[in-house]
């Protein structure tokens, strides 16, 4: 027997990793107007019509034939599968439902049984919370509602009216069911309304999180999963990444960074980026790959020295070899024996700046003499910023971008957007292949995939800090 | 005379569209907007007529449609 119910609607089944457990009781809520009951009738048209599972609909209010003309507009003959005894749309009052249901070969035993019934809706399960009963009988009812749907083993969405925007109390049922879905509209853009779907629980099934968009189509509901954004295409077939050195983002960026891509850190003051840079910085170097750095204000080249020891890389042997140069604007004296791999920025104005960058890199990325060699540059966007301007760093970001782009240089920039304003950080974020953010917020520290070449993002994964390499997990 | 009761005709309509409906009188007398005494009478001949069958007795007895023989006809054949 499989394990889940797939519901036939696309992007649900993806959020769902499958579909509903089976034999699950899930409740659907949402306020009038969100589709609740089209997304429960496609769960049995397709039950019915694609997985050979006969469904029953029950309806308190709505009369079957309001339905079936509904339901009609979506190409759904809701009839002639009735005549097929593969869906049933049962008009009933409460009351009776739940007598017949508790009744030994009751109705309800006897329609089960009958259509061979593995799907079933209740529409909607907020009659039986409303009346003159006591809270503990309201519960009662319910409790023995699921129990006996997961007797029959039936896998049962229950709708549930809700009655305001937000809703201050999780109603009790919210822990009886297996698992809760909510429909939400929400303002858009001003003029516009979108429908949402998140999937608040759903037990004994991995979900994808968050509030994903869906619309009411001619062929019922779509859903369109966040996080799935469109495929870059010039990266998609590179097959030639380079570990980030931790895994999870790895995972997420099937294999690593690719090389030629620009990516960019976005962090905010408060979080530690630094293992998460060295990481991908040091696993570059690892796989042959030569580096430029942008040392920041904060950081030395002693401390980064010190930092890469801590992943196996002994600093002074790639300079020796020419592998490791270091650009400084800063006038700090230079440590024994790293000389040579310094480029001094320090008393440069911008148009000097530019010209060294641009031409005067040229003699060391060209020393090795191999046309072989890669290159990876790692950018402090806050230290051009603060040393340059924000207006040098517009016009001169896309510019090196695209130059060490087509170079075949890899880059990784260090940014703050929120330093950067809204209008700098977006065009440095449209110039960049993928952004990887991390904040703090509270005691946790977070890292989020926003963009990449693949167009996977993620959602935002805790970081825990670890005593050995990477230093950082991602959860 | 009741036979042509619109009342039954009106009954008799609400069953043939919604054919899976398992109520009380007191509850259809609520889906059709009607008083329960008048509906139990026509609800009774349409058990007598076996349009409709009856589960159970008194006030919590059920009414259901019995489906007629054509049902299994497709759609298309049946003369409406």
């Amino acid at each position: 027997m499989s394990q889940y119910t797939s519901t036939g609607i696309h992007g649900l089944d993806f959020l769902l990793n499958g579909g509903f457990p089976a034999g699950a009781s899930i409740l659907i809520e949402g306020l009038p107007g969100t589709g609740k009951t089209n997304l429960s009738m496609q769960f049995l048209y397709n039950g019915a019509v694609q997985y050979d599972e006969p469904g029953i609909y029950i309806t308190f209010e709505e009369l079957p034939g309001q339905l079936y003309k509904e339901m009609k507009a979506f190409g759904w003959d809701i009839p002639a599968l009735e005549r097929e005894n593969k869906l049933r749309v049962l008009c009933i009052s409460p009351q009776v439902l739940l007598e017949q249901m508790e009744r030994q070969n009751g109705l309800f035993e006897q329609m089960i049984q009958e259509m061979d019934c593995k799907r079933i809706v209740i529409d909607s399960i907020s009659l039986f919370q409303i009346g003159d009963d006591s809270v503990e009988i309201k519960r009662k009812t319910l409790y023995k509602l699921r129990n006996i749907l997961r007797k029959f083993n039936l896998t049962a969405l229950l709708i549930q009216e809700q009655t305001a925007a937000i809703d201050p109390e999780v109603s009790y049922i919210n822990y009886v069911v297996d698992g809760v879905i909510r429909l939400s509209l929400k303002d858009f853009k001003e003029h516009y309304r979108q429908r949402t779907l998140e999937v608040l629980k759903m037990r004994g099934r991995k979900i994808v999180e968050g509030e994903h968009i869906y619309r009411i189509t001619d062929e019922g509901i779509q859903l369109l999963p966040a996080f799935s954004m469109v495929e870059d295409k010039s990266h998609l077939y590179e097959s030639n990444t380079v570990t980030t050195g931790i895994a999870k983002l790895d995972q997420l960026l099937d294999g690593g960074i690719p090389h030629g891509s620009a990516f960019i850190i976005d962090t905010n003051s408060k979080a530690n980026y630094k293992y998460l840079a060295a990481s991908i910085a040091v696993n570059r170097l690892l796989a042959g790959e030569s580096l430029i750095i942008l040392l920041s204000s904060l950081s030395t080249i002693n401390d980064i020295e010190f930092l890469y020891e801590l992943y196996g890389v002994n600093l002074k042997e790639y300079v020796e070899k020419k592998k490791i140069f270091f650009i400084e604007h800063y006038n700090r004296p230079s440590p024994p024996g790293f000389e040579g791999a310094i480029i001094d920025v320090s008393n440069l104005d911008n148009d000097e700046y530019r010209k060294i960058i641009v031409n005067g890199l040229e003699p060391f990325t060209h020393s090795t003499l191999n046309p072989e060699e890669k290159w990876f540059v790692y950018y402090d966007l806050n230290t051009i910023v603060s040393q340059r301007g924000k207006a040098f760093l517009e016009t001169f970001y896309a510019e090196e971008i695209s130059r060490l782009n087509s170079a075949g240089f890899s880059v990784l920039s260090l940014s703050n957007f929120t330093e950067l304003g809204p209008q700098l950080s977006s065009f440095v974020e449209r110039t960049s292949n993928g952004v990887i953010k991390t904040w703090v917020e509270g005691s946790y520290q977070y890292v989020q995939l926003l963009k990449s070449p693949l167009g996977k993002m993620s959602s935002p994964l805790l970081v825990e800090n670890i005593n050995k390499k990477p230093f950082i997990n991602l959860i | 005379m009741l036979q042509f009761n619109p009342l039954k005709v009106e009954c008799t309509l609400f069953f043939e569209e919604n054919p899976y409906t398992l109520e009380t009188a007191e509850g259809l007398a609520l889906r059709l907007g009607r008083k329960t005494a008048e509906l139990v009478l026509i609800l009774e001949h349409l058990v007598t007529d076996s349009i409709l069958e009856k589960i159970g007795d008194g006030e919590q007895a059920i009414y259901r449609y019995v489906q007629p023989d054509n049902f299994q006809i497709p759609r298309e054949f049946i003369w409406e």
